[in-house]
């Protein structure tokens, strides 16, 4: 037998991490969803950011706006120091979490299918395997939002260059915030692609899963309002909140995700460790 | 030393006992074989050795350690069945990939990839992707992975089933080479195959371990000898011929133009002589002469 130190569980978690993340970055498939990724973003730098920006630049849509959805509702949101991340942080705030559930449907289903999940079984832990390519999943999100916010933030400075420090130092906080939104949606993502047997067999079960939990719980709700808590198990109910927040204020409503996420990822370990692979 | 101990292992689907309380000893040396019908249990008796699944009940150690285990990580690797590699990476980087689970660096890692491709004879292919391949060179592939980093145990299950003779050529010869370096546990449909490859095998069926042998392993103070005639003519004359050598206990037909013969073992020069004397004298050509009986035989009859 060739003569090796027993590996790690985490030495191995992180390099099924690191596959993952190669995998998307060095082969064609990978290529090709990050081009798709950048097309959607250039088109929406160009056209809506681009084009709110002037508008939130006009004192008077300003006062429209306070008027209309009252002040305290959009103070915060209308007081970004750069208007461009004020517009970006609107619709990645939305669109992450729906970027989130499509891209992170094929945690497992394919391989387990396949039968790729056993060459890896028997050379890892299946904590590691889940973990690991929770992590890689995870990992994609950060690049890819560092990514859009990158090209933000030149869209802002090619208008006026004053505002490159105002923007690194809102960048920092929204980076933050925007991947513990995503933590649940990917936590949940691994569950649902455990047990499904194709991506887009768990991108069914994950609008099931929501469109079931909000029907389900509304009905509870209507008949038992003590039940109301019961809307903190779905990811993203404090997004509507997260919205009208600034600075470090973006980060407020992070524990909620957080608990959403561990509680996910328990359920998710206890399945790989129970489930016949 | 005992390479797998399994003591009432069952694995219950519903109402279906696909194991049995089977329990049974493996020990180091040749290869042992694991053969039984369709739906025998051979696939989920694997399953548990590797760690894809949980028992229902029983227990099962595999070189002193719990299936699963992260201790077995290097020391046991498998050929799954009806397992594909990722299709979208290269063979080359996948099985550096499981070198590095392994416990290897980089470097090493693929180095390892490399002898054991250049074992399987694929070489070439090693930039390819997996969909790139024949099924035999998948299956060589496949085979490939569990070389990486000589464990101690390699299971192959139906490791030349579905592929041409000349791969499943090229799949006995590596298992024949690699033997000395690995304990195998090969499960197969393919008797002639097992009997060449094996000495120790498991007969399953129904979930339940039915039978524990060795092939090589003579009973008694006698000995078999598989004798194929060439044709398939009437038997009766030769038969009555061999009769007359003292040494024959006792003669049965198996097949058409096969007998089993039971001699004493301590005569065993003899007797071989003079059975070809008595084929001389009949005129009959044999097409083959096999000490021992058939592992077929040995099974089923």
């Amino acid at each position: 037998m060739l003569q090796t130190s027993e590996p790690s569980t985490l030495r191995n978690t992180l390099l099924i991490t690191a596959f993952d993340v190669q995998k998307l970055f060095f082969q064609r498939r990978g290529v090709i969803a990050i081009s798709c990724f950048s097309l959607v973003w250039l088109f929406l730098l160009i056209y809506p950011i681009h084009g709110a920006v002037e508008l939130l630049n006009n004192p008077n849509f300003k006062d429209f706006i306070i008027g209309f959805a009252q002040m305290s509702q959009t103070e915060k949101l209308l007081n970004w120091q750069v208007p461009e991340l004020t517009v970006y942080w609107v619709i990645a705030l939305y669109l992450y979490p729906m970027f989130s559930i499509i891209i992170t449907a094929d945690q497992f289903a394919s391989d387990k299918q396949r039968g790729t999940l056993r060459f890896l079984l028997l050379r890892s832990n299946r904590d590691s395997l889940f973990f690991g390519r929770f992590l890689a999943q995870m990992l994609i999100q950060t690049i890819l939002i560092a990514l859009s916010l990158l090209a933000t933030i030149f869209l802002a400075c090619y208008r006026d260059i004053d505002l490159l420090l105002p923007s690194l130092s809102s960048s920092g906080f929204i980076v933050i915030a925007l991947i513990i939104n995503l933590l649940p949606y990917t936590a949940l993502m691994s569950l649902l692609s455990l047990h499904a047997n194709s991506a887009r067999q768990a991108t069914l079960y994950a609008v099931l899963f929501w469109m079931l939990t909000s029907l389900g719980l509304a009905i509870l709700n209507y008949f038992f309002p003590v039940t109301e808590f019961l809307q903190f198990i779905k990811p993203g109910v404090q997004l509507s909140d997260m919205l009208n927040t600034q600075g470090a204020g973006v980060l407020t409503y992070s524990m909620l995700p957080i608990i959403q996420a561990v509680a996910f990822l328990a359920l998710g370990r206890v399945y790989m460790q129970r489930s016949a692979l | 030393m005992s390479i797998i101990v399994a003591k009432s292992l069952s694995k219950h689907y519903g109402t279906n006992k696909a194991l049995d309380q089977v329990s049974f000893e493996i020990e180091d040396g040749l290869p042992t074989a694991l053969v039984g019908p369709n739906g025998a249990g051979k696939t989920t008796l694997f399953k548990l050795i590797c760690g894809f699944m949980a028992p229902t009940s029983g227990e099962i150690e595999i070189l002193g350690h719990k299936a699963g285990s992260n201790s077995l990580i290097s020391k046991m690797s498998a050929l799954p069945q009806d397992s594909l590699l990722d299709p979208n990476l290269a063979i080359i980087t996948q099985l550096t990939q499981f070198g590095q689970l392994q416990g290897l660096s980089h470097t090493k890692a693929k180095h390892e990839a490399i002898k054991v491709l250049e074992i399987v004879e694929l070489t070439d292919a090693a930039k390819e992707k997996p969909t790139a391949l024949s099924h035999g060179m998948a299956k060589r592939v496949a085979i490939a992975q569990s070389l990486i980093g000589e464990p101690e145990l390699i299971l192959l299950d139906e490791p030349t089933a579905g592929i041409d003779p000349s791969n499943a050529k090229t799949i006995r010869t590596l298992i024949t080479e690699q033997r000395t370096k690995s304990k195998f546990l090969i499960s197969s449909h393919n008797l002639d195959e097992l009997e060449k490859l094996c000495d120790q095998v498991l007969y399953l069926d129904n979930g339940q371990l039915q039978q524990s042998l060795s092939i090589h392993q003579h009973s008694d103070s006698f000995e078999f000898l598989t004798l194929t005639l060439k044709g398939s003519e009437n038997l009766k004359p030769i038969i009555k011929e061999i009769q007359k050598i003292p040494l024959v206990s006792n003669i049965v037909q198996t097949q058409s133009n096969e007998l089993s013969l039971q001699y004493d073992s301590e005569h065993s020069l003899d007797f071989e002589v003079q059975l070809l004397t008595c084929l001389h004298k009949k005129q009959c050509q044999y097409q083959s002469i096999y000490k021992g009986k058939r592992l077929e035989d040995k099974l089923f009859s």
